[in-house]
This record gives C-alpha cells, structure tokens and sequence, in this order.
C-alpha cells in the first residue's frame, strides 16, 4: 500500500497541473496577488522604522532605571526573557539595543552598525543607572558593562518581505488544495480512484508535485518583485529561498488535504482561513517579534510551519545563509511539518467511505 | 484452479450492512456468473448502490462472506486494474477535456501512449463524442458526460464491469448502442453487472435480481421471473353493450372486471381464448396485454 508507482504519481501531477493551468482566475491571483499585497505593504510601512526599540531582560533590582528608560518617549521598549533572546534581535536589525538588568549589575547590548543610535541608548541607561544609584542610602554604584553586537540596519520591507513570499504561498496551496480534495470527493472522482489501482500515497504525492510546480512559478514572480521592486537583498542563493518556499508549499498542500475532510463544500473551506492562516500571520514572529510573544502563547508559534519558513527565508536573503546553515530548526522543523500531515491526509482517504 | 472460470463472479452470502439504525443490506445472498450482463433493479434505497460499493470494497461489512473474482472482497484492491466502477455521480473532471480526461484514467492503468490513443478513438466512437474530443467535460450536455463517464469506466478493458445507472438521461438510439456494446463484452467472457430503474432495460439482461430493502427478493432471467410470478396475459375489451356482454362473458367461465373506466379486463389462461372471448361478443375495440417484468417484480415482492 506505501509502494509508490512514480509513473501513476506522474499521471496525478499531470493532471493537476493541467486543472491549475486552465484556472485563469487563480493563475492571476497567485501571480498579482503577491505583487498586490507587496506594494500595499511596502507603502504602510515605507521608511525606516522610526523610533528607538529598545529591548529589556528585567532580572531584577533596578526598578528604578527601569521606570526611568520607560518614561522615555522615544524608546520603545519590547521585554524579554534572556540576554540571548536581546542578542538575536539585534543581530537582526529588530531591536537597536537592549538593557539586561540583574541585581548590581546592568548589561547594555548596542548594535554596532548604527552608532549614534547605540550613543543615544547608553547615555540614557547611564543617566538613569546614575539616578538610581544617587537614590540609595549607601552610595552603592551600578556596574554597566558595555557589549557591541554587529547588527542590521534594516528597513520593514526588508524583515517583512520574506515572510509574505511565504505567507501568501502558504495561503493559496492550502486553500487550492483543501478546495480540489473537496471537489474529488464530491463529485465522486476520490470514489473512482479509491477502486483503481493509484494509491493514497500517489494521490497525495501527485498532488504535492503539480502544485510545487504553481510554487515555484508562484515564488519565482514573488522573489522577483521583492528584490528588484522593494529592494530587498538577496545575500543567499535564490535556489536556497525556492527550496523552502517548496517546503513550505509541500506542508500547506498536505494541511489543506487533511483540512478537506472536515468541509463539505468549497464554501467551508474558505471558512477555514481564520482558523489556519491568520495565527500564522500573527505569530509567525515577523510583525511581533517571538521573544516578545509572551511566554504562554509561544509554544504555539514553534508549532507553526510559517514561523520556521520566514526566519529561514529571512536567514536566506539578509545573512547570506545556506542550506547547511538553516538545515536546523527551520527546515528541520518545515519537514516533520510536512511528514506529519502527509501521513495525516493519507490516512485520512480511506478507502471504506461509509 | 481449473474451475476457476466457472467460479462466479461475484458470490455473496448473507450480507449486512448497517448505517446506524438504517438496514442497506439484509441478509444478501446471489451469485453472479461470469460473461453475464446482470441487472440489478429495485425501488430508490433498496440496496443497489450499496451492494456495488460493498463488491468494489469502498464499504465495510457488518457481516457476510462476500468473494469477488475468486478473492475475499478484503483483498480486492489487489485485483483493481481487473474492475472498472461506475459510480452514480458520474466522476470526471468538467475542467479538463473529454481527451485529457481519458488520458487520465487511462494513465492510472498504466496503458501506454499508442494502446491509449487506439482505445480512446474506440470508447469516443461507441459513445458517440468523438468529434467533440477537445471539448471541456464540463460544457457537455447531461447524456454526453454520462457517456463519457462509461467511456473513462471502460479504458482499461475490464473483465468485470460495475455499471451503477449509466443510462439515464441517454437517449434510447445510444441506449441501445451501449446495449450492444454489452453484449459484446459479455460475448468476450466479462461481466456486467448494471443497476437500472428502466424495465425495458432489465428485459434485455440475462439476469435480473429485483431487490428491496437490502434484499435479493427475486432472480432469474426475465422469462424465468414472469413465470415464476405466474402472470398470465390479459386482454382489454371496450364492449358494445357492457352490462350484456360481461355477463355473455361470465357465462364462459370468465371473471370480468369493469372496474377500470370504459374496458373491461379478462385474464387469460393461454393465447387460445381470444377466439373463444371473440365467439361470445364482438367488441368495438381490443388490446393484448402480455405481463411485464415490473408487474412480475411487485406481484414477487407482494410475498417478500
Ligand atoms: N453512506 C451512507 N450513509 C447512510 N445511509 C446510507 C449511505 N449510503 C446509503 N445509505 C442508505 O442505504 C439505503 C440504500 O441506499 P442505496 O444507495 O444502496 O439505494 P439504491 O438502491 O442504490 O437507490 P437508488 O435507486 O435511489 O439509487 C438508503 O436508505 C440510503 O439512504
Ligand atoms: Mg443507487
């Protein structure tokens, strides 16, 4: 039953390559729209990101320098848990700079790339250190130690771009493929193949391969405008970046599979989209930050496939970095994703309908 | 392994099949020989699709031993590239050409490409599509995509073939071609096994199995179940002077009903009494009527 026949497989990838192709409607909305949503983006969020984000790791006995860097207009303060957590950010370009605090001692991450940024933050943790210090009975000094990290000097289409190469990808495979699984079972073609010699791993495997092929043609336009329209850098290979996005592909396709089973009609299908797709928007780490996700609601972002593709494609384009180097979690994590679910949606067409 | 082609077919004893409280299947028992068309007939929900599903394997038993092609229906997806399966929603791709469709079911028996194309222009030319080839499924009219759904059902030449209602909305010049196409089939040892609800169809299968609420209520071969419902014709008179001739009648030994409007019906013990009916009166006008198989099937399952 797991045999695989390539050349059956072959026939359903065929098959459904020549459906998409035929659909001229969701041709031209997995080509614009990517290009639709990018713009409309990189308008809101044009510019650089104004303000100093400041992170702060609170472990304990400074509340008054912590109250200090608060009442700060300019600062915006994201808290963390841990100084790695702030080193992460910065390296990123998502924070320009941070204040670990612990009992006699403050720490001040500066990010090394934008120095009068990194001025301004350690006069003000100084001033307020000082305050702090002149407010105790026993003269007592605050230790600071200084510590440059090499960070980025980033504009938002650049953190966000990737992650709507990613999302929109995510978004059109899974309801493409929760509505084609839905159209094979109603109009009785799941039934057929179910008494023909094609398996379920064929069928779903098929399926895999002809939507990698809209993927690919989905991320190739996408990357295009991202880099040339927007700007943003493409330090990596582009192959590195199709790699994922078909990885990613390949585990929304098997989620919308899995998914079909649960809706009766296209119409149910599209009602999925606020259970699936918008956690992922909102905790995939691209507009909020994961560290900064509180600690509770975490988890479930380390659950999500989007978070792992958008730090790898975000890995990818801005650090350069290659297969190896994001080889763990993130593609790691993009496949079990996909083993998981491709399990899941094979089992779930039984051959017993009743 | 030498009577292996007397085996039937399909051999089930005592299937159930239960849908919660419902019972699609009760204590089903029939076989079906080889090189036969059999027509399964019976009212709406009597068990048809159901048994058809249970053959193919898509259902699973509550209870019942069920072999098809000489294997215990759980091993039948060993023996799939054997049975081709019509469903009752006609399964196609209405985004996809009448070819590309084709292509498709032919491509998942792994027939190769020049097999393909002969068989193709074969199935168009029996179903009468050929010259809309490149047309989308989907803009056929309702008796053309039937068609093509048996077309896509006979692709990879079947030996047992699983029909369930492929003629309706076909019209009877196509009717009667896929009929003879059947026959051609059957002639070369494959079987057929096709549920209709028209009883000039089931006239022209070898077999006929009526079934109602999940079970097999009569079998046989039209002539067989006629008689075996002990039908006799009758014939319908429209008398000059009813109430006069109906007693002529009455004093041959005939039981005359008037029940119905203008004519009176006579039972007939043999074709011989119309003379005899025709020497006691002479009606203005007269019809034959022979029993038909549909009388025959609820007469049997008045019993059942
Ligand atoms: N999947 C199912 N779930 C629940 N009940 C079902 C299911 N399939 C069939 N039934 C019920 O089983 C009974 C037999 O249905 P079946 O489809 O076999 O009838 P049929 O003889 O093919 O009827 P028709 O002539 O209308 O096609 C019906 O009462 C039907 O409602
Ligand atoms: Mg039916």
């Amino acid at each position: 039953m797991i045999a695989l026949n390539v050349r059956r497989t072959g026939v359903v990838a065929l098959r459904v390559i020549r459906q998409l192709k035929r659909d001229r409607r969701t041709i031209g909305l997995i080509t614009f729209a990517p290009i639709v949503l990018m713009t409309l983006f990189g308008y809101a969020l044009s510019g650089e990101m104004s303000g100093v984000t400041l992170g702060m790791v609170d472990g304990g006995g400074h509340d008054l320098l912590r109250s200090y860097l608060e009442g700060i207009k300019d600062f915006e303060i994201v808290y963390l848990g841990s100084e790695s957590d702030a080193e992460l950010l910065i390296s990123d370009g998502r924070l320009n700079g941070a204040v670990v605090m612990k009992p006699g001692e403050v720490r001040v991450l500066l990010d090394a790339t934008s120095l009068q940024i990194s001025g301004a933050i350690l006069a003000r943790a100084e001033a307020g250190a000082q305050q702090e210090a002149a407010s105790r009975e026993k003269d007592q000094g605050n230790l600071i130690v200084t510590r440059y990290i090499f960070g980025y000097d980033l504009e938002m289409m650049d953190t966000v771009g990737p992650a709507i190469l990613g999302l929109v990808v995510f978004f059109f495979t899974f309801i493409n493929a929760a509505i084609s699984f839905v159209r094979e079972r109603s109009q009785g073609t799941l039934e057929k193949f179910m008494v023909s010699p094609l398996s379920r791993v064929e069928i779903v495997s098929g399926y895999v391969l002809g939507f990698s092929f809209f993927t690919l043609l989905q991320s190739a336009t996408t990357l295009l405008v991202v880099t040339h329209g927007f700007g943003v850098p493409m330090r990596g290979s582009p192959l590195t970046a199709l790699a994922v996005v078909l990885l990613l592909g390949a585990g929304a396709l098997v989620l919308g599979s899995f998914f079909s089973n649960f809706a009766r009609s296209e119409f149910q299908v599209v009602q999925f989209i606020p259970l699936i797709i918008t956690p992922q928007i909102v905790l995939c780490g691209v507009w909020w930050p994961l560290q900064s996700i509180p600690e509770f609601i975490r988890p479930i972002s380390y659950l999500l496939p989007l978070t792992y593709a958008s730090d790898a494609l975000r890995a990818v384009m801005l650090k350069g970095a290659s297969i190896p180097d994001i080889l763990f979690p993130d593609l790691l994590a993009l496949g079990i994703f996909f083993l998981v679910f491709f399990a899941a949606a094979t089992l779930m067409l039984r051959r017993e309908v009743d | 392994m030498a009577s292996r082609g007397r085996d039937p077919v399909v051999s089930a004893r005592g299937l159930v099949k239960d849908f919660g409280r419902l019972r699609a299947l009760d204590q089903l028992t029939v076989d079906i020989p080889r090189g036969a068309t059999y027509g399964l007939v019976g009212p709406n929900g009597s068990g048809k699709t159901t048994f058809i599903r249970a053959i193919v394997g898509l259902l699973k038993l509550d209870k019942g031993e069920l072999n098809v092609l000489s294997r215990p229906v759980s091993r039948v997806q060993e023996i799939y590239s054997r049975i081709g399966y019509m469903t009752q929603h006609k399964a196609l791709y209405p985004d996809l050409t009448l070819q590309e469709n084709l292509e498709f079911f032919a491509g998942l028996y792994g027939i190769d490409k020049q097999e393909r194309e002969r068989r193709i222009s074969e199935l168009l030319e029996m179903v009468n599509l050929a010259e809309h080839r490149q047309r989308l499924a989907g803009t056929l009219s309702g008796g053309m995509y039937q068609r093509l759904s048996l077309a896509c059902t006979l692709i990879h030449e079947p030996e047992l073939l699983l029909l369930d209602e492929p003629t309706v909305g076909v019209d009877p010049r196509l009717r009667q071609t896929f009929w003879d196409y059947f026959e051609r089939l059957t002639s070369e040892g494959k079987t057929v096994i096709i549920t209709t609800h028209l009883m000039d169809e089931a006239e022209k299968c070898r077999i006929v199995g009526y079934m109602r609420a999940g079970r097999m209520t009569a079998a046989g071969s039209p002539e067989e179940i006629k008689r075996h419902a002990g039908l006799k014709p009758y014939l319908q008179l429209w008398l000059r002077d009813p109430k006069k001739d109906a007693s002529l009648l009455r004093a041959r030994g005939y039981e005359v009903d008037m029940a119905k409007g203008a004519a009176a019906r006579i039972r007939l013990e043999s074709h011989d009494q119309i003379k005899d009916v025709l020497d006691a009166v002479s009606p203005l006008d007269m019809r034959l009527k022979e029993p038909t198989l549909e009388e025959a099937f609820l007469k049997l399952s008045e019993g059942a």
